[in-house]
This record gives structure tokens, C-alpha cells and sequence, in this order.
């Protein structure tokens, strides 16, 4: 069952997408592209700009659409919010 | 230092804010009211003699020789049932109590063997030293009466002897397993003269009694009557070193025992603050696989994976991987590169493992098996409470009063907490249990939940939300707590979602496929029954929506206002005894240590002058992007610390496909795993007991591990990464861990007030340490959440793509047992395989009976990615539609099976739902009888005996 | 009825009582002659228990037993009062008259202190025993 990797990016993309569904359209375009920006790799990244936008859903295409033009999204959800340099408030242990 | 037991004050430690001063022998002491005489006068060391006292037990009372005279009291009361009081003027020495004293000691000795020269316990026996203490120097009633000194010997558990001839029936065992265990294994059989110390009925012996062996009865026995079979063969020890667990998350600290180089027994530490002087087979007994057969200690290499393993020195092992890792970093780029670090392993070495990924390597492609654990714990809590760690202590649970345990099996995962929540729950604290398999809280000698929410495995997020609504709809939040520590505006979009129709238990019954009303009543219950705690496992983590249920679960800590002090909180159980550790060392691709994202330039900056290195700013591959990227060509080089992913991992298949298609594979390991069928290079590793070092538990508790041997390869395992680092010409210098501690709390904010001699000092310190919090903090959100407000957020219930339908009808979800730990690799290799030699395929009797299944059938599971066999189990346990296994041994390969479905947010695998057909089988799959071949043949070592045919 | 709808029955009539587990091996001797380990078993999970648990209570009192015995019981008691009023000399005689076919059982006061040695057959009480009339009571028990 597991496909190539572009398949498996698009499922990662649009799964994504469906959990943020709920904060309404143009939030989870921002908080998928936020979320993607943060946690993906760059050849990844590279991988699905390059894919056209293929089987995804309207807040994925969206959000890599505005990724792909090289927008820095603002960060949505503390998940993508670091501790500074000198800062121990957050951890994101597993 | 020479070998000495731990102190026993003989009762336990009473809590108490009024104190009361008595006389003892002449000498004032000040002690908590409450506490007995035998404490008080243990604590200014004048030791009463006893037998039937211990102070990890309740006073009992029964043994008759820790009396003492007391002014003004009639008769000789026991010392160990007697509380102290204000003034009072206690004798424990004269010659009227040396007189009953030694009468009573002259009828215990009157059967029991004299044979203390060649008794495993001589010189470490209490009835031994109360004898000698008493001044016995005859026994008036001879040796010729009725006796018990041709009892046999019980030989059944693998671990320790059962020896009722040498019995003096103090009850000791009994009431440990009882009090301390919670299992209530043992008994006494008959009674008078014919009492004995039985493990469970007639015909039973401990083997095949309820016992656990989690050594608690030994551990309390007062002679050689139970004993550890390794005490008889070795030893009396001669030293014991005090360290840490290398299993689970709750961190046990323990004393290694030992005689020269070698370790007779682990014994709990009951200064150890997670485990308070508790232990499992695991910890206690499960250390021999640390010189097992199997265990390889020389370097290997070899060019490609059909040809048999070449010993080599470490020099060639070591120039091998580094002009290797060189070659397809001039080729293919640095990205082509990247790592494994292991929460088995120490906090220094993980530390390294991703100092020389991002450092030496060049990239960030370094992630953790908590990828495949609690990522979403930590993606869950960090949203929500703005820092993932766990927000308790163990210590917190003896102040709940409602328990809700999810996705987690305590009892048998991690089971010295179990214990501990057990002992909570016998005081009448409440259970409600969210599984869909009835683990042995729901019901057990002693222990019954108040509601057992059997759900439909994937549903975690639904029944929550369900929860949610009953406690907004039935105005049941806590809006004081809420309205100061979160975001209200938050909260009330998030309560105006929950409280929507579709979210009521009524309607999401038809997914969760539990009663509307136990859900209820389980909501009402947490709401209002006093100080509410969540514990759960990776029966919430790994699913699809395994963070979303984590913010679910935080939701209804917050709307509930259980959050900021004891008895309360969200707590994670952790799977590995360093999992917490290894994030905190910066094991995930996107951030460094001390959760500091990679793409923040003063971070980089911070690192890169300390290393003094160039980091990639970019994020790299998690473990499935690494394997994916490996089939594709884009990652050929891969260092795997302590980890075993081809049998820990989902798909099987995947994992090995993407092993396959590396150029480098080095696995460092204590054993030839089985991702070392993939492997180029095999670097031996070193277990915890041969090296230095820190673990972080669940609690965030740093503990020092402390070598108590030379480790059996030639090195500590921080010291072969050093190595590997410096044949790729990074140069470190390090001579002993706590230099890598210190660059720790050097880069490492929460860490800076973390050392090596303060570790050395204190035992253990939860982080942050820092000048915020110079000892560390054991509760988290006291005062208001670590940063900023607690957020609500909206939890969308989202189906599993994972879905049953004609051909595959059935849902499998996976868990562990007591006996085993993870893959097995450490626990397959001791006695513990007497309790699990197998994985089993657990099914209601329904599912069997309609495709003609019997208990210990063999069946093929097959799921959509592949099919394995294993025998079948029949039992209500689980609910009809879902069947359940372990993973610990690598013959039944439970993830051949699992998908590559994972959490939204962070990729952990969605092991707990798969929809599985089963049938009847006819041997082995194709897959099976493939791996078994290549796997003998990748296993050979050149010049080794080939095994016959 | 199997015997283990019957024990469940008997758990479940006694179930809500509280220190239900006498009650029930009392009933469970009674219908059954016996508390055999099936049953511990069976009645350790119906009250969570464990099976140690129960086993040590069976174990404990001398009125449960492990396995059926159908001899009739002759219960003499050997108690101080009975002893001083003779009933050591009578148990020679009372083994013999015993044999294999009738159990014997020593009990400590049957509560006759002055008119002892005393016996017990059933819930009959027999006092002012003398060899002959122990001897009598064995035989035709």
C-alpha cells in the first residue's frame, strides 16, 4: 500500500489540511502552510511546489501555492512557535 | 564502599504537621505524630529488634519481639504498633524484655535449619543478625519436635527460590505483595503450627500462581526463604552501586549489587523518587541479556548485505563508515546523510549522536523512536499548555481522587507507576478507563473501574469530544479557572463546538460504540470527583489524530480546572527510560537542543561557535521521509544508535525496501537486530550498566547512571560515536560524560544548573534548572501556565483513512505485557520469555467461532500492506470486531502488517488501527519465510561454524 | 445447572452483603461438601479476589475443605474441661470404633464445660460421655 513519495507528501499535505478544516478556510490555509514550513524538509518542499498541485485539497493547494510563491506564513499554533536562544519555556518532547 | 543494606526504619514514614517529642533510652527525639516507636527510635539509632517489621510495610504486630517497656503503660506493648506520644519515656534494653525476647527468638530458631554456613543468606540475614542481637545461646525445646525442615523447595520462578523450610512465616512477603505489589498473589495456607506461605492455591507454585515477579516479596523476605537464584550462585555482593532503569519511562533507581565484575541482583532503592523502592521483572530481574551469548563485542564491516559479517579492529570499522560517509557526501551532498538517536540511550551519548549529524554530517536529518512514540505529546501539549513534558510527579497520584487512564496499560507497561495508582485506588480513588480492551485495571483483585469505555479503536478523539460536551452542557466547567489561565475567547469558541448535537454522546455513540450514558456518567465523574489526573499512553499517540486527542485530552484537564498542583494534570507515560531525555537533546530534524527551531539564526549562531561548525538551517527528514528519500536516491547514508527499526517500525516491507536501496548503513548496537540485516557496519555497543551518564524520566527527572563494570566491547557507546566523529576529523576531546553534561547546560537553558557533582549530590533534579528554578520544578502551571494562557482548541473528529470493509472486516490494535520490553531485543534474551514466549493473536469468542478458530490455532493476520501467522488467544478481552497482539518478538512481525497511515501533525504511525482479515493458516507467510532465509543468511560472521543443516 | 451457574448463583446472592466471602463458602460447603479449587477460583473472580485470597480463608477454617470427604464426622472436643474430666483415656477406644469409615475431628469447647467429655454429630450434642456411649455414638453415626 505504500505509494511513491510524492504520494505520500500529498497525503501528509491533505492530511494537514483536514485537521486545521475546522478553523475555516482561510486560518487553515495559513496554519497548513505554517505547519509545512516549519516541519518539512526542503526536498520535500521542492517536491510538491513541483507537483502542481495534484490531488490536493483546496486548503492544501492553497497553502502550498503560498508557499511556493516563497511566503513566510506567521505562526498559527504555538506548535510552531520556538524557544528563543536563551529561552526554556516550550518543549515539544515526544 | 563495603556491602551494607539499606536502612530499614522498621514502619514507614508518616507525614504529619504536628510533632511529638519522647524519651528513648534516655535520648529526646522529636518525630512526626504518628509515627511508631520502632521509627522513632530507629531514627536515633537504636535498633529494636524485629522480624516482622519492615518500613516499606504497614505495622503488623506479629513476630512479638520489638517490645520495649514504656513508664506508666501496663505489660510490654510492640514497639511497632505503638504510636508515639508527647512525653512519653520508652526502654527498648532490660532485662526483663531480653528475657521474653530470647524466648520468643529460641521458638522461631527451634524450626528453622542450622545450617547458616552454607545458607545463601549467611551474614545477610535478619533472623540471623535479631539472633545475634538477642544474645541467643541455646534453644531449651531441641531440634526433635514436629517441624518444617523437609519442606521442598518451589524452583518454578526463573529468578528467585521459594524455600519454606528455612520459612518463619512473618507474613513479610504476603503483605508486599499485597500492600506494595497490589497483586495479592500470596497467602497464608492453614493455620497454628501448619501455617505456610503459599503463592496462590493447593497446586499451585509461583510459576503458576497470580505472581508477577516483580520481587517485592524478596526483597522483604527476612531469611533465605525466598532468594534470588543468582544470590545462591554467586554470592553474597560485595559492593552495590546506585543507578537507573534502562526500560521503561518511570526511571526506577535501583542498587546494582555486586561481587568483583559481577552483578549478583538489582534491589530497588528506596530513596529512588520515582519508584520508592518498587521494582517489575523487568528491572529487577531482566538484566541478563547484558552478557548473553547473542551479545556481540567486535566491530564488523562488510561491503554489501549478502556477504557474511568480517570482524575487523575498531581503526578499520571506523575508516570504513568515515571514508563512506566522506564519499557520498562529496557525491550526493551532505543532505544524503543523516541519523538515529536512541532513547535507550544516555542523554550525553544522544547528544553527540546529533552533534555529529548536524555537525560532522552537515545535516539535520537526525530524528528519535519518540517519532514513533509521544511526537504527538508533544506537538499536544505544546499548543495547549504551551510545554509538552509531562506536569507531574509520580508522588501526584496519592493526591487523586479521580483517575482516568487512555491508551495506556499501566500494569503491565509500566508497571511500578501501576503499582503506585494501584495503591491509590485501594484508598477509594476513583478509575475510569478509556481502552478498547479490558486491561486488567478494569478489573483485578482489589481494583474495579467505575467506567470501562470499551471504544472502537480510532475513535479517541470522538469520545472526548463527547466527554467535553456533557461537562459544557451540563455546567460542569470550572469558568473560575478558566477565565484566569486561559484564553477565554478561545475557550468559548471551543465550547460552543463541543456543545453542538453532533458531538453529544448520543450521536457519537454510532462511531465510538460506547453507551451514550457511560460516557455520561464517566464525564460526570472526572468534572466533579475531587482532583482529576489523566495518564496516558501510546494508545493515544499513535493514530492518525494521535495529537489532536492529546489537545483533547488537555481540553478537558483545563475546562476542568485540573491542572497546577498535586493530584491533578496531564501526564504523559512515557515508553522508554530516556524518551523525554532524547528530545530534550535535540533528536528531531527541526529543532536543537533545548527546543530551539533550526531555521533561528542566534540559535545557529549559539551552536555553531561552541561546535565551531556551519549548521543547515533548514529542517530535515523525519524516519519515514528518511526511508522514503532512501528508495528515491536522495538519502544514502544512515547511523542508527541504539534502535532496532525494522522491527519497531510500521511496515515492515517499507523499512526494509528503503534499508535496501542505502549505501551505508551502520547500525551500533548489543546486538546483530534485525535492521542489522541491513546493515554495512556493525558498531558494538555497551549496555547501562558499563557506562556513565544521565537518563530523563517521565517526570523530567534527570537521574545519573552510574558504571558498575567495564563495558564488555571496549567502550562506552558515547565514546564510539566520539570516535566515528574523529575519524571523520571533528577532533572531540571528551573524557568522561560529565564534559558533555557540562556543554549541555552550557547551550542548554533549562539544563544550566545541571552537573555532573550536583547529580552526584542530590540523586536526581526534574528540569528546568536554572536560576528561575535553582532545585528544579516536580509540579509544572502551579501559578499559570508556563507561557501565556492555556489554550482550547477545536478537535475535529477526522476518520482513519484505515478503514474495515468486506475483505478486511476486522480492527487490529497492538500494546505490550508486563514480562516484555519493546522489540523484545533485551527481555528475549533473559528468563523473562518463561512468562511470553510468543506473540498472540487476541479474539472475542464470536470472531473465532465464525471463521472456526480455537484457542492456540494458527492464523494468518493480513492487513492491506502484508500477512503474517501467529497463534490465536480466545478471550472477551477485547470486543467483537477487534483483535489485538504484542510486538516483542521479531519471529511474529507484527508490523508487516501495520500502514504507513500516521499522526497529521507528526508522523507518528498509526499502529493502534488496522483493518485485518484473519483465517485459519497454513504455515508461515511468503514474507515470513523470505526474512527468515535472508535473515540467517546476513547473520553470519566470517570464520564462525555455519550452523548444520 | 452446571456447578458453575451455581456458584454464580451463590456469589450473587451474597455479592452486595458486606464480608460476603463467608456466607458464600459456608453455602458452597454445604451444597457441594467441598470448596475444591474451581471453585476458589470461581469465587475469587466473582468478588475480586485474588485466588490466594480466598484459598488462605478456605485453608484457614477447618469446616471448608479442598476435596468432598463422605465419612460422617464425629466432633469430640479435647478442650481443658473435657480434659479434665477425661477424655485423653477415651480416645484410644473412639480411633478404634472410627476406623476408616467415620472422621474423627478434635474441636476445642463445645460450650458443656461441666458436663463434658462432649461430642458433636451434626448439630446434635452429646454430653457425660464414657468410652461405651463415644464408642456407640462412632459405630452408629
Amino acid at each position: 500500500m505504500s505509494g511513491s513519495t510524492i504520494e505520500t507528501l500529498r497525503r501528509m499535505a491533505n492530511q494537514i489540511a483536514r485537521n486545521f478544516e475546522i478553523m475555516g478556510h482561510v486560518d487553515a490555509v495559513e496554519a497548513t502552510a505554517d505547519h509545512i514550513n516549519m516541519f518539512w524538509d526542503p526536498r520535500m518542499k521542492k517536491q510538491i511546489f513541483g507537483d502542481g498541485g495534484q490531488d490536493l485539497s483546496p486548503i492544501a493547494k492553497a497553502a502550498i501555492e503560498e508557499l511556493a510563491q516563497g511566503e513566510i506564513p506567521a505562526h498559527q499554533t504555538r506548535a510552531t512557535e520556538f524557544n528563543a536562544v536563551d529561552d526554556i519555556g516550550q518543549s515539544d518532547a515526544g | 564502599m563495603g556491602y551494607e543494606r539499606q536502612k530499614d526504619f522498621g514502619t514507614p514514614r508518616v507525614k504529619s504537621e504536628k510533632h511529638v517529642t519522647l524519651t528513648i533510652d534516655g535520648r529526646a527525639v522529636t518525630v512526626p505524630e504518628g509515627t511508631t516507636v520502632m521509627r522513632a527510635a530507629s531514627e536515633i539509632g537504636s535498633s529494636i529488634p524485629k522480624l516482622c517489621a519492615t518500613d516499606n510495610l504497614k505495622q503488623f504486630g506479629s513476630c512479638r519481639l520489638c517490645l520495649v517497656e514504656i513508664e506508666g503503660a501496663r505489660g510490654t506493648p510492640a514497639s511497632c504498633t505503638t504510636p508515639a506520644a508527647e512525653g512519653m519515656v520508652v526502654k527498648t534494653q532490660t532485662p526483663r524484655l531480653d528475657k521474653l525476647r530470647k524466648g520468643v527468638m529460641e521458638l522461631y530458631i527451634s524450626d528453622h535449619p542450622l545450617d547458616c554456613l552454607t545458607c545463601s543468606a549467611n551474614n545477610d540475614c535478619e533472623l540471623q543478625d535479631q539472633a545475634a542481637a538477642v544474645g541467643l545461646r541455646d534453644v531449651r525445646y531441641g531440634y526433635e519436635g514436629a517441624n518444617h525442615l523437609a519442606e521442598p523447595t518451589d524452583h518454578s520462578n526463573p529468578y528467585f527460590d521459594f524455600d519454606p523450610s528455612k520459612c518463619i512465616v512473618c507474613s513479610r512477603c504476603v503483605r508486599a505483595c499485597d500492600e506494595v505489589q497490589g497483586t495479592f498473589a500470596l497467602t497464608i495456607d492453614g493455620r497454628g503450627f501448619g501455617s505456610e506461605v503459599s503463592a496462590g492455591q493447593t497446586l499451585d507454585n509461583f510459576m503458576s500462581s497470580e505472581c508477577v515477579s516483580c520481587g517485592a516479596c524478596v526483597q522483604a523476605c527476612p531469611t533465605a526463604t525466598l532468594q534470588e537464584k543468582s544470590v545462591k550462585k554467586i554470592g553474597k555482593p560485595e559492593r552495590a552501586v546506585v543507578t537507573t532503569c534502562a526500560y521503561c519511562g518511570v526511571g526506577c533507581t535501583f542498587r546494582a549489587e555486586m561481587r568483583g565484575e559481577q552483578l549478583v541482583r538489582m534491589v530497588p532503592y528506596k530513596d529512588g523518587k520515582a519508584n520508592r523502592g518498587h521494582s517489575c521483572v523487568k528491572g529487577r530481574f531482566a538484566w541478563g541479556y547484558a552478557n548473553h551469548q547473542d551479545r556481540i563485542t567486535r566491530p564488523m564491516v562488510r561491503d554489501n548485505i549478502d556477504q557474511p559479517w568480517r570482524e575487523v579492529s575498531w581503526e578499520e570499522a571506523l575508516s570504513f563508515s568515515a571514508n563512506k560517509l566522506n564519499q557520498i557526501k562529496r557525491d550526493h551532498g551532505a543532505r544524503a546523510l543523516g541519523g538515529i538517536t536512541s532513547s535507550r540511550c544516555t542523554n550525553e551519548e544522544t547528544f553527540l549522536v546529533q552533534k555529529l549529524i548536524r555537525g560532522g554530517f552537515g545535516s539535520n536529518n537526525v530524528d528519535t523512536c519518540a517519532r514513533v512514540c509521544h511526537s504527538p505529546t508533544g506537538y499536544g501539549l505544546k499548543t495547549t499548555f504551551g510545554t509538552s513534558a509531562g506536569t507531574q510527579d509520580f508522588d501526584s497520584v496519592e493526591d487523586s481522587d479521580v483517575i482516568l487512564v487512555i491508551g495506556a496499560n499501566p500494569t503491565d507497561g509500566h508497571p511500578v507507576f501501576g503499582s503506585r495508582m494501584k495503591q491509590r485506588l485501594r484508598q477509594g480513588a476513583k478509575l475510569i478507563v478509556i481502552d478498547p480492551r479490558r486491561i486488567d485495571l478494569v478489573k483485578s483483585p482489589h481494583i474495579k473501574a467505575a467506567h470501562h469505555l470499551p471504544l472502537q479503536p480510532g475513535t479517541n478523539v470522538a469520545l472526548l469530544t463527547a466527554m467535553a460536551h456533557v461537562i459544557v452542557s451540563e455546567g460542569l466547567a470550572d469558568e473560575e479557572f478558566i477565565r484566569t489561565r486561559c484564553d477565554w475567547d478561545e475557550y468559548q469558541d471551543w465550547a460552543r463546538f463541543v456543545s453542538q448535537d453532533k458531538n453529544s454522546p448520543e450521536v457519537l455513540e454510532g462511531v465510538t460504540r460506547v453507551p451514550a450514558q457511560s460516557v455520561r456518567e464517566a464525564a460526570r465523574l472526572y468534572a466533579t470527583g475531587g482532583n482529576g489526573a489523566i495518564y496516558y499512553g501510546l494508545g493515544v499517540t499513535e493514530h492518525s489524530q494521535g495529537s489532536s486527542t492529546v489537545m483533547a485530552i488537555a481540553n478537558l484537564a483545563m475546562v476542568t480546572g485540573n491542572i497546577g498542583r498535586k493530584g491533578v494534570g496531564v501526564n504523559p507515560l512515557r515508553g522508554q527510560n530516556n524518551v523525554q531525555g532524547a528530545c530534550d537533546m535535540g533528536s528531531f530534524p527541526h529543532e536543537l537542543p533545548g527546543y530551539r527551531h533550526i531555521s533561528d539564526a542566534d540559535t545557529r549562531a549559539l551552536f555553531e561557535k561552541d561546535w565551531g561548525v556551519t549548521l543547515d538551517p533548514d529542517p530535515g527528514f523525519r524516519i519515514n521521509n528518511m526511508l522514503d528519500a532512501a528508495v528515491d536516491g536522495e538519502f544514502r547514508a544512515i547511523y542508527i544508535q541504539g534502535e532496532d527499526i525494522l522491527q519497531s517500525d510500521p511496515n515492515t516491507q517499507h523499512v526494509a525496501a528503503g534499508l535496501e536501496a542505502m549505501e551505508l548503513v551502520i547500525v551500533h548496537d548489543l546486538f546483530l537486530n534485525e535492521t542489522a540485516n541491513y546493515a554495512h557496519v556493525f558498531l558494538p555497543g555497551s549496555t547501562f550498566l558499563e557506562k556513565n551518564g544521565t537518563f530523563t524520566n517521565a517526570e523530567r527527572r534527570i537521574q545519573p547512571v552510574r558504571k558498575v563494570m567495564e563495558p564488555a566491547n571496549g567502550m562506552e557507546d558515547w565514546e564510539v560515536t566520539q570516535a566515528l566523529a574523529n575519524a571523520l576529523g571533528l577532533g572531540w576531546s571528551y573524557t568522561h560524560p560529565s564534559e558533555i553534561l557540562d556543554e549541555i547546560a552550557r547551550l542548554t537553558p533549562s539544563f544550566a544548573g545541571v552537573s555532573w557533582d550536583r547529580l552526584e549530590r542530590e540523586d536526581s533534579l526534574q528540569w528546568p534548572v536554572n536560576e528561575e528554578f535553582p532545585d528544579g520544578a516536580p509540579v509544572m502551571h502551579v501559578d499559570g501556565f508556563v507561557r501565556g494562557k492555556g489554550k482550547f482548541v477545536v478537535t475535529d473528529y477526522v476518520p482513519t483513512d484505515e478503514k474495515t470493509g468486506p475483505r478486511f472486516p476486522l480492527l487490529l490494535t497492538t500494546g505490550r505485557i508486563l514480562s516484555q520490553y519493546n522489540v523484545g531485543a533485551q527481555t528475549r534474551r533473559t528468563a523473562n520469555v518463561e512468562w511470553h514466549p510468543e506473540d498472540l493473536l487476541e479474539m472475542h469468542p464470536s470472531d473465532a467461532e465464525n471463521r472456526g478458530l480455537n484457542d492456540g490455532d494458527w492464523t494468518t493476520l493480513k492487513s492491506r500492506t502484508g500477512e503474517t501467522t501467529l497463534r490465536v488467544k480466545v478471550t472477551d478481552r477485547v470486543a467483537p470486531g477487534v483483535v489485538y497482539t504484542t510486538f516483542h518478538h521479531p519471529a511474529t512481525q507484527a508490523n508487516v502488517v501495520t500502514t504507513d497511515f500516521s499522526d497529521w501533525a507528526t508522523n507518528c504511525p498509526e499502529y493502534k488501527v488496522t483493518a485485518v482479515q484473519v483465517m485459519p493458516s497454513n504455515g508461515p507467510s511468503d514474507w515470513q519465510e523470505e526474512y527468515t532465509d535472508l535473515s540467517q543468511k546476513s547473520r553470519r560472521i566470517a570464520g564462525e561454524m555455519e550452523p548444520a543443516e | 445447572m452446571s456447578k458453575e451457574q451455581r456458584l454464580s448463583e451463590i456469589i450473587a446472592e451474597h455479592q452486595s452483603r458486606e464480608g460476603p466471602l463467608m456466607p458464600i463458602l459456608h453455602d458452597v460447603q454445604a451444597e457441594f461438601g467441598c470448596v475444591d479449587a474451581d471453585s476458589e477460583r470461581i469465587i475469587a473472580a466473582g468478588l475480586n479476589l485474588s485466588r490466594a485470597e480466598v484459598h488462605g480463608v478456605v485453608s484457614f477454617y477447618h469446616d471448608f475443605h479442598g476435596e468432598p470427604d463422605a465419612r460422617p464426622v464425629v466432633q469430640i472436643c479435647r478442650a481443658e474441661a473435657c480434659k479434665s474430666r477425661g477424655v485423653e483415656a477415651l480416645i484410644a477406644d473412639a480411633e478404634a470404633a472410627a476406623g476408616t469409615r467415620v472422621k474423627l475431628a478434635t474441636v476445642y469447647c463445645l460450650g458443656l464445660c461441666s458436663v463434658g467429655p462432649n461430642a458433636r454429630i451434626g448439630d446434635d450434642l452429646h454430653a457425660r460421655l464414657d468410652s461405651d456411649r463415644l464408642k456407640k455414638l462412632i459405630e452408629t453415626v
